[in-house]
């Protein structure tokens, strides 16, 4: 009797143990996927803006991803001084 | 270039979520064009250009102007580049919403690469941003194809999004300007010289490269590039001194701008 007691008892507590470690799982996929959609990028610290450096690329990319388009236009010179915008 | 509203830390952050464009003015007919339709008023072209767009490439966004103070206000002319805090915010934050209006179809990577027009212009641009310059030199256009598809595998995540200005070329007469340059088919890693109209080779990378080790060699390579530390002031009068001279490839029509063959003016930097 005391035997199939506990019995009855560690049964229960492999379940209690298997409903903690899914409940511990989920939370954990869902930490892990709140990090991965939130929140803007992670940045190195000289993070700098990718260009395109062509309209006909650019707007290839835009189109084909749906995305908005950040557009800069600049002569890279200076009275006709080159390497510099 | 107006540094403060395109080097802040938000508005970088933001333009992970647009493609962002970036023209050379008055060197490409008809992207100049593109950019009259954009901005040009009385008709001029003007040296500088900013726009927010949608995604067709036609519809404006934000309005546009010679720089982004037309869009969320700030200081032209002479102390360009200390904007006010609240305008460059503004930015970011129109950005940041503007994202949200178009989430895009799929993950932040493009697939393209952000290729510059020619060698040439390439040089010159990575100069002006302070920037090392990748070519994707092949003359076989299967090989380059192969290169480009693992090149496009890193150069949108980090470490080297953003760190670096790329091109292609397919014959060796194209480095004529770039020093140790040996013909071999490559990613070539050049240091563009302080004005752009010259080059030297950092790394040559082999062209067989798969994308894991391609990113890793590089980043090493880009690290090795030493930036010019010029003021802007310092960077026109050493070029004065040196007789470095750009021929841009259309004519400028900007009024404020230099006249080709007119009387010198006045030296001041450009109104943005």
């Amino acid at each position: 009797m005391a035997k199939l007691g506990m019995r009855r008892h560690d049964a229960a507590a492999h379940r209690a143990h298997r409903v903690l470690r899914v409940v511990g799982g989920l939370l954990a996929l869902g930490w892990w996927s709140t990090g991965q959609a939130a929140g803007p990028p992670r940045q190195t610290p000289n993070a700098k803006i990718a260009w395109h450096g062509t309209w006909t690329g650019g707007l290839a990319a835009a189109q084909r991803m749906g995305k908005p388009i950040m557009l800069v236009s600049a002569a890279p010179q200076c009275h006709s001084v080159p390497g510099v915008w | 270039m107006d540094r403060s509203f395109l080097s802040d830390k938000d508005v970088i952050a933001a333009s992970r979520n647009f493609v962002c464009i970036r023209l050379a003015t008055y060197e490409n007919a008809e992207e100049n064009r593109v950019l009259s339709g954009i901005f040009a008023p009385g008709g001029n072209l003007q040296n500088t250009v900013f726009a927010l767009l949608a995604p067709n490439g036609t519809t404006p966004l934000v309005r546009a102007g010679r720089s982004p103070v037309w869009a969320f206000g700030g200081v032209r002319g002479p102390g360009i580049n200390a904007q006010p805090a609240e305008s460059i915010k503004r930015m970011a934050e129109t950005m940041q919403s503007i994202a949200l209006r178009y989430p895009g179809k799929g993950p932040g990577a493009t697939g393209a690469l952000p290729y510059l027009a020619d060698l040439r212009l390439a040089l010159n641009v990575a100069a002006a941003d302070r920037q090392p310059l990748v070519v994707v030199y092949a003359p076989d256009r299967a090989q380059r194809r192969r290169m480009e598809r693992e090149l496009s595998k890193v150069v949108w995540s980090e470490p080297l999004v953003g760190q670096a200005q790329y091109v292609a070329a397919h014959t060796a007469g194209e480095f004529k300007a770039v020093r140790g340059f040996e013909t071999r088919s490559g990613f070539i890693v050049i240091q563009p010289g302080i004005f752009g109209l010259s080059g030297q080779v950092i790394h040559a990378i082999d062209a067989d490269s798969k994308a894991p080790e391609l990113r890793d060699m590089l980043a090493g390579a880009l690290g090795r590039h030493v930036p010019s530390q010029l003021t802007y002031n310092q960077h026109r009068q050493a070029g004065v001194r040196a007789g470095a001279r750009w021929q841009s490839r259309t004519p400028n029509t900007d009024r404020g701008g230099p006249r080709r063959g007119g009387p010198r003016g006045r030296r001041r930097r450009p109104r943005r």
